[in-house]
Parts: structure tokens; sequence; C-alpha cells
């Protein structure tokens, strides 16, 4: 742009004013350090803001000038052995360096502050693993506790019953005795007549052949009534209730194929016993 | 402007050449012409008299420091002066935490208004009148430019104004003061 044109633009008044950035002030005083003209343009335009800006002229208070008179001082020193090179026009936006200082210490704070949550973290991570895993073994062996408990209560129960039954008066033990065939095997019966009500106990019989079961039976009148399986001896505690026997004489044990039969296979007789009237 | 200050005067030849040679004598001379306008600049873009000393106190250390990079050729003196210390203020008045200081005294009341109307000096004869003759829009946009730090384009944006129009009233402001001043020179 030819100078006349350059100061008739109006990027003189600009600068002068402040409104230019620091790349179009660079711009300017390198125009008006090469033309003469651009040059006392660019002045009177400065010379006109200064003198506005001199409306605005307030004294500083005197103590000012003894302050910056020792701060110079303090500086001279220091300048006379490391002459300064900062730029004449300061950027408007310069990097703050005390608050940039600042965020470094908050930055360096923070990552500090995030390995130091980090560690907790973990560390209470895995106090809480640990307190799971106690917690579970806790229910687990709880639940355990519990269902000993109820098998407990369940087998008092079931001798609460035994031991109704034996105290009952009405109630027949019938022994019966192992067979020629079977002397060491015996049986407990306990039959209430009124009640109809048949129990076994202490059943002490072989152990029956695979696909056999030991069936009793009643015998009234010579007749062989069916009283129901036996179930494998196991050493309960229990009494094993058995089908209702309205009257009988004697009792009688077979040994039957599974599921047991219409009539006893006299062969395999296993006990029998008497009833005491 | 600074001729008008009634205080021992040296060229600006002379004292650049002094503060070449690294007097410190020079520098109070340069303060006692220069330090009522510079200061008032400062606190005209501060508001706060405190903050105004310290950053005049600090703009003058940065002249003596940084005089070695002052090139005549490319500008006066006093302007290479006044753009330190306005650089110096408007740094405050950005920084984050002057804006916190501050919001509570803007919500108080415009303390720039009341800078604005008593602050002249009864030296300045017809200086309301000139004032009142320069057109608002006009003094608004160099008082953004001068006072505040805003560039022509942050003023066309932030005020919904066309960047031309800014250009002009600038330009327009400028040309009238330069002739309001040299009439009365």
């Amino acid at each position: 742009m030819h100078n006349q044109d350059y100061i008739a633009s109006g990027v003189l008044e600009l600068y002068a004013a402040g409104g230019l950035t620091q790349a179009e002030r660079e711009e300017v005083e390198r125009r008006a350090a090469a033309s003469p003209d651009i040059r006392l343009a660019l002045d009177e335009a400065c010379a006109a803001m200064e003198a506005y800006a001199a409306l605005y002229a307030a004294q500083p208070r005197p103590e000012l000038k003894g302050r910056v008179m020792q701060e110079i001082e303090n500086h001279g020193f220091e300048e006379r052995a490391l002459p300064a090179e900062e730029p004449i026009v300061q950027p408007l936006y310069p990097v703050d360096s005390e608050a940039s200082s600042a965020y470094r210490w908050m930055f360096a704070a923070s990552i500090v502050l995030l390995l130091l949550s980090g560690a907790l973290s973990f560390h209470f991570y895995t106090k809480w693993q640990h307190a799971e895993e106690r917690l579970a073994g806790v229910i687990a062996s709880e639940q355990l506790l519990a269902q000993n408990i109820r098998n407990t209560s369940l087998q008092l129960q079931k001798q609460a019953e035994t031991l109704s039954i034996l105290r009952n008066p009405e109630f027949k033990p019938v022994r019966l005795q192992g067979v020629e065939a079977h002397p060491e095997a015996s049986m407990l019966v306990y039959w209430n007549p009124s009640r109809q009500q048949v129990y076994v106990d202490a059943v002490t019989l072989p152990a029956p052949p695979a696909g056999k079961q030991y069936q009793l039976w009643a015998l009234k009148d010579g007749e062989p009534v069916d009283a129901g399986l036996i179930q494998a001896p196991g050493g309960r505690m229990s009494l094993q209730q058995m089908k209702s026997v309205s009257s009988a004489q004697a009792f009688a044990v077979t040994l039957e194929p599974a599921g047991g039969s219409e009539v006893p296979t006299l062969e395999q007789l296993t006990v029998m016993g008497n009833v005491e009237s | 402007m600074a001729d008008q200050q009634p205080i021992p005067k040296l060229t600006e030849e002379d004292l650049v050449s002094r503060l070449r040679a690294r007097d410190t004598s020079a520098m109070s001379v340069l303060y006692d012409m220069y330090s009522a306008t510079l200061y008032g600049v400062v606190l005209q873009i501060v508001k706060v008299e405190a903050i105004a000393e310290d950053v005049l106190q600090e703009a003058f250390v940065k002249i003596w420091n940084s005089f070695g990079s002052y090139d005549a050729s490319k500008g006066r003196l006093f302007t290479w002066m006044i753009n330190i210390c306005r650089n110096q203020a408007i740094d405050v008045i950005r920084s984050k935490q002057h804006r916190v200081n501050n919001m509570t005294e803007d919500i108080a009341g415009s303390v720039r208004s009341g800078l604005y109307s008593d602050e002249f000096k009864p030296e300045h004869v017809g200086v309301r009148e000139m004032l009142e003759r320069l057109n608002p829009e006009q003094r608004q946009v160099i008082d953004l430019m001068y006072f505040e730090g805003l560039t022509q384009s942050e003023i066309a944006e932030e005020y919904n104004i066309p960047l031309g129009t800014v250009k002009t009233r600038a330009r327009s402001a400028v040309k009238f003061l330069a002739k309001f001043f040299k009439g009365r020179a």
C-alpha cells in the first residue's frame, strides 16, 4: 500500500488508540520506521491520544517515587550484567507466570491426590473383598447351623413321637424272633389294636439282596394280611409306621421281590412272633 | 501532554541517551515528567489507587530494565512508555483474581463513572466542552481500546458494531483530538 493510502487507511489512529493486535502493531511500527511520512502521522495520532489520556493525569502519592527509585537502583546492578531483551510491546495476553505457576502447583497437587485416592481405593477395595468373603463364609456356616437345628428338632420330634408310642399302654410290643434259617434276626412290632396302628422298630434283619424287600404280615386266624413293606434298616432312631391292622394273633416278615407280594412266600420267612393276649 | 507539566525537562534525545548509559538520575527526571500522566492512565484502567501504584512501580522497573529494547526509530519514547504502563495495567484487570475482586465493585456501582467526571485538572480549560463535542459513540470506541485494552475486532464482536464502523469511529475520534490539541498547543 502506498504510504499516503496507508496513512489515510486509519490504521495509525487505531494504533494510537490501542485497538490493534500485537501483529498489527508490529506491522505499523515497521512501516513507521521505514517511512518518515508515516512516522510523522503516527506520532501525531499518538500525541493526540496521549493528550487525551493526560486529561486524566493524577499525581500519585509522593512516597511512590521513593519506592520506584529504590527498585530501579536495586535492578541497576543486575541490569549492567544482563542487558534486557524484553520486547518493546508486551502482548496483551501474556502468560501470567504467577497464575501459571499456581496452576502447575494445582496440577501437581491434583496428581498427588489422584494417586493417593487410587491407593486408598485399592486398599478399601481389597478390604471390602475380604469382608465379602468372610461374610459369605459366615452366611454359609449360619445356614449349616440352621439346617442342623432343623434336623435336630425333626429328630427330636420323631423321638418324642417314638417315646409317646413306647409309653402308651395301648401299644402291645411284639417281639419277632428269627426262624431256624436266620437265628440272629429279630424285630420289634408295636401294635395298638384299638387304633389299629402298627409300628416296627429295632430292625435287625439281614441286608436284603438286590431286588428284594422285607414285607410285614399280620396273621389273623391263620390268614396272612399285608401290613406294608419295611424300609431298609439304616440305624434310624424312629419307628416306621405300617399299614393299619385291626386284629392279629401273630406278625411275620418274609423276603419278597421289591414292591411286595399279595401272598407271603413262606420259604422266605425270616422272623415271626405271637401277640401276647 | 508531557510538556504541559511544569517540571524540569530534558529533550527526549537527552533522556534516551542518558537512559541508555544506565543513568538512574535520568529515571528520576523521567518519573517527574511523566508519572502523573502515566498514573492517571493506569488508574483509569485499574480504578483502584493501591493497584495503580503497584502497576506504575512495576511499569517503571520494566521501562528501566528493558530500556535497551526501546527503538527510537519505531516511535516516541512517551508512546513506548505509556504502552508499557497500559499493558501492565490491562494484564492486571484481565487476570482472573482481579476479575473476581471486581465483581463486587461492579455490583456496588460503576467506579469508572466517578473517575470520569471529576478527575480533570483545572488547567485543562475547555476540556469539558471538548469532550462534549467529541461524539459519544466515537469516544466509547477509543475509551474501550485505550482504557479497557480491547482490540477493534473485540469491540465489534462484544458491542455488535460492524468492524468498519469501529474503525471509522476510532479514526474520527483521534483526528478530532489531534485537531483539538493542535489548536491549543
